[in-house]
């Protein structure tokens, strides 16, 4: 058992939250009930293999009983790797790395996402990069290519249009970044 | 042939030399490549997809109606950027009601989606339009005498139920392995093979925990394969094996050092690419495999 | 005009739980028609009962409608009930106020109650015109069909034997036995699978009373209860078995090799082969598809003779026999020859087949040292590939760790979503026999839950676990091959919380028990139909287990879903002795249900003829003209022909034009 665990101690299953089982159908995780439990998900997730207190199983598990505090106040949910190896081997066709997705959206619901996302997610509205590095101009013109890809940050019509779609998104009305100053 | 090329953002800012090899490999096969004018990130995983399905369909649905107006399939190098939009895809493509949400959205913009542009990744899409025999008709150097050791990753493979082009079996993948073998290079087994190196969101939120995946893929390499070169099918893996061997180095957690690239790059070098420009950018040293590479 | 009494039951709580009854009382008190309503706790009970006979007696009532339950089974009560009242027993109708009312209503009570009253109404306008029939009676022969030659069949097959009717034994295999003639040992006593069966597979061949119909299938089926009419193809055996001895000198010189289907694949049998070394009949036969028909002797051609012997030219199985059966210039039949039977009753256990290990890629099947449960039961076998040592495939080498997976392709949407039930058992027996055999080796059972629900079970598995066999909560993600033809298995230990690898000589898959294949059409031929799992459906979960919806057809064994050897033998013989009723009694009722053509106004169009799917119209010459006649023994009373007459003159007794619309109108006001 992991320390983070450990220091958790007992978990008190009548502090638990039983909203949280239809949200997270609501935002994506449609299968979740038919989660058996079995564990075949986790013979080979990465985040078990490296040490993640929470992962698909256990997370299932959590988000039955309703332990929201528990998935909120840990990181592994934002450590899963989307690598959909749980989603290919599922005998229940539980998609577990949705029913993740589903967990971090509840989270973004609740502000409890960690810097970089949302550092990716204003570097996606304002550059239409969710990784941009704004001197990569110089190597991209030492292997022989323009200093601007193709993308958004060549074309400001495009990036705009991009942030059109974005304002109309979900994001828009989670005001976790900010949204009115045009791009690059 | 033409084909649209998705460059994403990692391949884009990080290793651009890999998109130089990409823009070097395609022509000289005969392929043209659409520069997708205006495309943008995926999404990536940690962004959009994190947030909301509709928006996360969404930012790739502009994606995919820039290469269906063009009337043209999406090639990728990433890993990440075939998976997201993949899926993206899959969901619409199987959800009429997230497609008419996201076309409710893109309305504004003048766009629709309609579902006719395939999501392809480099390697597969080389592989089924034109096959390993003309590859290796069309190389001028070859891997002959060299022992090499793939990760063709995680995104490669799985889910299959959202991917157009599609290994037999998932679990024992085959395709970057004849591809390889195509340019004359000894493809060695090794049984972590399909493990994951633990680029991603777990480097981000735990760059020590997601070592410990790179390095026993790094030992199981070494011990089984004892490759001269490690040859990647994702952008993704690409970074993660060539950056992390020098610092699992000076935690003296392996004492070795393979050197790393993408099959793209290995492509292009065997096309006759220019090696600093298709392969300059790599940190473990490649400089030997590459001078047998066009000895060869 | 009738004067009609309504009984309303509570049925406890399941009906009054959602339904108001008195509410529904008062409104079928003014009801036209109507002259008495009542309601009661439970009206199927004696009191209930007492309540309707009471009113008939007292001359109060001449038409009973009960609200209640279904009249799947509650129909025969009340119809009982009205005839001892002193009514006939068709001037009863009942409308079904729980399970189509209170149960899908549970949550509105206001709804449930208004739809009560609309059932009931329609029930009323129905009994007003409900007319008194009489019930018919065929004889029944005596005789009975039982598909399936496994354990399950040849219990049920001996039971009716033993009770002095005749029996067809149909099997489709060359030889009986089914799947348990595959197994080693058997839990939950470990006695021999062999020993125990091969008795039985005797007694059933050697029974006077039971023909068997090996190699044979169901072709059709007609009739119904009583009097079915069975034709049933058995298929060319290319050996003559009046003469054949079982010897097996033909299939000792066949050259030619075919995977072995009783070995699971694992070794080869020959062209001409006999199933196993206990089959019942042990009789030849050539597999056509696979025959090389060596010395050009393809069936049905003479022999050539040699230039200078003067001898035929033979091919090496006919010189092999001494008795003469296997003689290649017989006529080539691939049709089979259709044999017509007569019975009464049919009893259907056509068993299952185990899932292939090729679907589950992630445990690479490729390799031949991952292998399923049925397999290893062959290789445990001292009639099996390797004669019962225990080796692996790959190499022959004593496997030193093994790992069982469980639930592979059970409780799985991608597979089956069911629990295959005996596979937590004979996953245990089978490391059992491994580890009392070789107590060195070690042995890992990976499992999701340990089911060991059945007499004596759980203590076997107690017994298992103190052997040292390893138990691990975690089903198995990944099956890697590694060098030296060894395999890791990973897992995620649940009760540890860490992942866990294992290095293992043979991973054994217990595979998902299925249907046997085309259990769909044979249900097809016969009306009966098959669940979601594809098993067959019984007609009632808990009462009626091994009935099924058309009368006069039973099921028995995993035909009706998994279960294990005493499970499959408790309900053959509960098969055997419902269907044998029917035969004892000599004669079945038939509902006078049926339709009626009204011959005087019959024009002869021929349109029902067409439609009946029991083939119970004809038309027939009457004073020079085409007119629709009945066969009272064969119309089902489906109704299918009154709707379809464009005359109108089919009447379906029971459901009657008149009946049915005022029915309706009942229900739409
Ligand atoms: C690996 C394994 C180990 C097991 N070990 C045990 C054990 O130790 N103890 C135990 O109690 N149970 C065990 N079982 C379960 C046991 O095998 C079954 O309970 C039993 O064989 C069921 O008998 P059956 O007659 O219903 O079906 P089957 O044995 O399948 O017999 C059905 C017969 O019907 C025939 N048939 C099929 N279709 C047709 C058709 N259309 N027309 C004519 N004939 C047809 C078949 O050829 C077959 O002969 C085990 C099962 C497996 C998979
Ligand atoms: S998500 Fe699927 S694989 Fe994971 S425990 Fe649940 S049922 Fe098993
Ligand atoms: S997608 Fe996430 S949860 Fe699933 S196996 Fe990969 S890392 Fe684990
Ligand atoms: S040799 Fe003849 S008698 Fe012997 S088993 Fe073959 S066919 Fe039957
Ligand atoms: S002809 Fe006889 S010996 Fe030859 S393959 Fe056929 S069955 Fe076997």
């Amino acid at each position: 058992m992991s320390s983070e665990q450990a220091a958790r101690g007992v978990i008190n299953l009548s502090e638990s939250d039983s909203s949280l089982v239809n949200e997270i159908k609501e935002l994506g995780g449609e299968e979740l009930m038919e989660c058996i439990q079995c564990a075949k998900c986790a013979a080979a997730c990465p985040m078990v293999l490296a040490g993640f207190p929470f992962f698909n199983k256990r997370i299932i598990q959590a988000i039955f009983l309703g332990l929201r505090d528990a998935l909120l106040d840990d990181s592994s949910i934002w450590a899963c790797q989307s690598c959909n190896r749980c989603t290919e081997v599922c005998p229940r066709e539980v998609n577990p790395f949705e029913i993740i997705q589903a967990m971090r959206r509840v989270a973004i619901r609740e502000f409890a996402l960690p810097t970089l996302s949302i550092e990716g997610l204003k570097s996606l509205y304002d550059t239409g990069h969710a990784v941009y590095l704004a001197g990569a101009g110089n190597t991209r013109v030492k292997v022989g290519l323009p200093e601007k890809p193709p993308s958004t940050v060549a074309n400001p019509d495009a990036l705009k249009e991009l942030q059109a779609v974005i304002r109309k998104t979900a994001l828009a009305d989670l005001g976790i970044i900010p949204m009115d100053e045009p791009g690059v | 042939m033409k084909v649209g090329f998705f460059v994403g953002c990692n391949t884009a800012f990080n290793r651009p030399d890999l998109e130089q090899a990409v823009r070097y490999a395609f022509p000289a096969l005969g392929i043209e490549l659409d520069n997708l004018e205006g495309q943008s990130c995926c999404p990536s995983w940690g962004t959009m997809p994190s947030v909301d399905v509709v928006g996360w369909c969404a930012v790739g649905a502009r994606n995919h109606t820039i290469a269906e107006e063009k009337g043209l399939d999406i090639v990728t190098v990433c890993g990440s950027c075939y998976g997201s939009l993949a899926e993206s895809k899959y969901k619409m493509d199987t959800h009429p009601e997230i497609k008419a949400q996201v076309n409710e959205i893109l309305k504004d913009i003048g766009r629709e989606y309609k579902g006719t542009s395939n999501v392809r990744l480099t390697f597969y899409y080389l592989y089924h339009e034109l096959g390993p025999d003309k590859i290796k008709e069309a190389v001028k150097h070859k891997l002959d005498g060299l022992t090499v050791a793939l990760q063709p990753g995680c995104h490669t493979l799985w889910p299959s139920k959202v991917y157009y082009d599609k290994e037999e079996d998932t679990f024992h993948p085959r395709v970057l392995k004849e591809m390889c073998e195509a340019l004359g290079a000894t493809v060695g087994h090794y049984t972590r093979l399909i493990d994951c190196c633990g680029m991603g969101a777990m480097r981000s939120t735990d760059m020590e925990k997601s070592f410990k995946l790179v390095e026993k893929k790094l030992i199981s390499m070494k011990n089984e394969v004892n490759p001269d070169l490690i040859i990647t099918g994702c952008s993704s893996c690409l970074i993660q094996l060539d950056t992390a061997q020098d610092l699992l180095r000076s935690s003296k957690k392996i004492n070795f050092e393979i050197p790393v690239l993408h099959f793209m790059q290995v492509l292009a070098l065997c096309l006759g690419a220019d090696p600093e420009r298709v392969t300059g950018l790599a940190k473990t040293d490649v400089s030997r495999v590459v001078n047998r590479i066009l000895e060869g | 005009m009738p004067r009609i009494g309504v009984y309303i039951c509570h049925c406890g709580e399941n009906i009054a739980g959602a339904v108001n009854v008195e509410e529904v009382r008062k409104y079928a008190e003014n009801l036209p028609g109507v002259v008495v309503a009542r309601n009661y706790l439970f009206m199927c009970s004696d009191p209930g009962q007492e309540l309707i006979k009471q009113d008939i007696r007292n001359g109060l009532i001449d038409r009973v409608v009960v609200a209640a339950c279904t009249p799947r089974t509650h129909e025969p009560i009340f119809r009982k009930t009205v005839e001892d009242g002193g009514l006939n027993k068709y001037l009863l109708e009942m409308a079904n106020i729980r399970d189509q009312d209170s149960w899908p209503h549970w949550h509105d009570k206001e709804g449930a109650t208004e739809k009560a009253k609309k059932l009931v109404a329609s029930a009323v306008a129905k009994a007003a015109f409900l007319e008194p029939l009489e019930d018919r009676f065929v004889e029944v022969t005596r005789a009975s069909l039982v598909v399936g030659g496994g354990v399950a069949g040849m219990f049920a097959a001996l039971d009716l034997a033993n009770m002095g009717y005749k029996v067809y034994l149909v099997e489709k295999s060359p030889s009986l036995g089914g799947n348990m003639a595959k197994l080693d040992k058997t839990f939950p006593t470990n006695d021999c699978s062999a020993c125990i069966l091969t008795p039985i597979m005797v007694q059933v061949g050697t029974h006077p009373n039971i023909e068997l119909l090996t190699y044979s299938e169901v072709e059709s089926v007609e009739g119904s209860i009583g009097n079915f009419k069975v034709k049933v193809r058995k298929k060319q055996t290319y050996i003559d078995w009046d003469k054949c001895t079982g010897c097996g000198d033909c299939v000792n010189a066949c050259p030619a090799k075919v995977p072995n289907e009783f070995n699971e694949g694992m070794d080869n049998r020959k062209a001409i082969y006999i199933e196993f070394p206990q089959a019942v009949p042990k009789r030849a036969v050539v597999d056509i598809e696979h025959c090389l028909s060596c010395a050009k002797r393809t069936i049905g051609t003479q022999p050539r003779i040699h230039s200078k012997t003067g001898e035929p030219i033979l091919a090496p199985c006919e010189k092999a026999c001494k008795t003469g059966a296997c003689d290649r210039s017989r006529e080539y039949n691939p049709e089979g020859e259709i044999v017509e039977l007569n019975v009464g009753t049919i009893i259907v256990a056509t068993g299952y087949k185990v899932m292939d290990k090729a679907p589950f890629k992630e445990y690479s099947p490729q390799s031949p040292n991952v292998i399923t449960a049925m397999q290893l039961e062959r290789i445990l076998s001292a009639t099996g590939p390797t004669e019962g040592h225990f080796h692996r495939p790959s190499d022959g080498e004593k496997p030193e760790t093994i790992a069982f997976i469980s639930c592979v392709g059970s409780r799985d949407k991608r597979y089956h979503t069911y629990c295959s039930k005996v596979c937590c058992m004979y996953m245990l027996k089978e490391a059992r026999l491994i580890k009392e055999k070789y107590p060195e080796t070690n042995i890992y059972i990976f499992f999701i839950d340990v089911r060991t629900g059945g007499k004596d079970f759980e203590e076997y598995y107690n017994y298992c676990r103190n052997l040292g066999i390893k138990m691990l909560r975690g089903r198995v993600g990944a099956v890697d091959e590694l060098p030296g033809d060894r395999l890791r298995v990973r897992a995620y230990d649940v009760d540890l919380g860490a992942p866990v690898e294992l290095e293992a000589d043979l991973v054994v898959l217990a595979t998902a028990i299925e249907p046997a294949p085309d259990l769909d059409e044979l249900g097809r031929k016969l009306g009966i139909t098959c669940g979601s799992e594809g098993f067959l459906k019984e007609m009632h979960t808990k009462l009626y287990p091994v009935e099924t919806p058309v009368k006069g057809i039973y099921i028995a064994g995993c035909a009706q879903g998994p279960k294990d050897i005493p499970e499959s033998v408790s309900q053959a013989r509960a098969a055997s002795s419902a269907a044998a009723v029917p035969l004892t009694l000599g004669k079945v009722i038939v509902e006078p249900l049926i339709s009626e053509v009204n011959q005087r106004k019959c024009t002869g169009c021929g349109t029902c003829v067409q439609l009946c799917p029991y083939s119970a119209i004809s038309l027939v010459e009457d004073k020079g003209r085409s007119r629709s006649k009945i066969d009272e023994a064969m119309c089902a009373g489906c109704g299918v022909c009154a709707a379809a007459c464009p005359s109108g003159v089919i009447t379906l007794h029971g459901f009657t034009n008149a009946q049915i619309h005022a029915q309706i109108k009942a229900l739409a006001c």
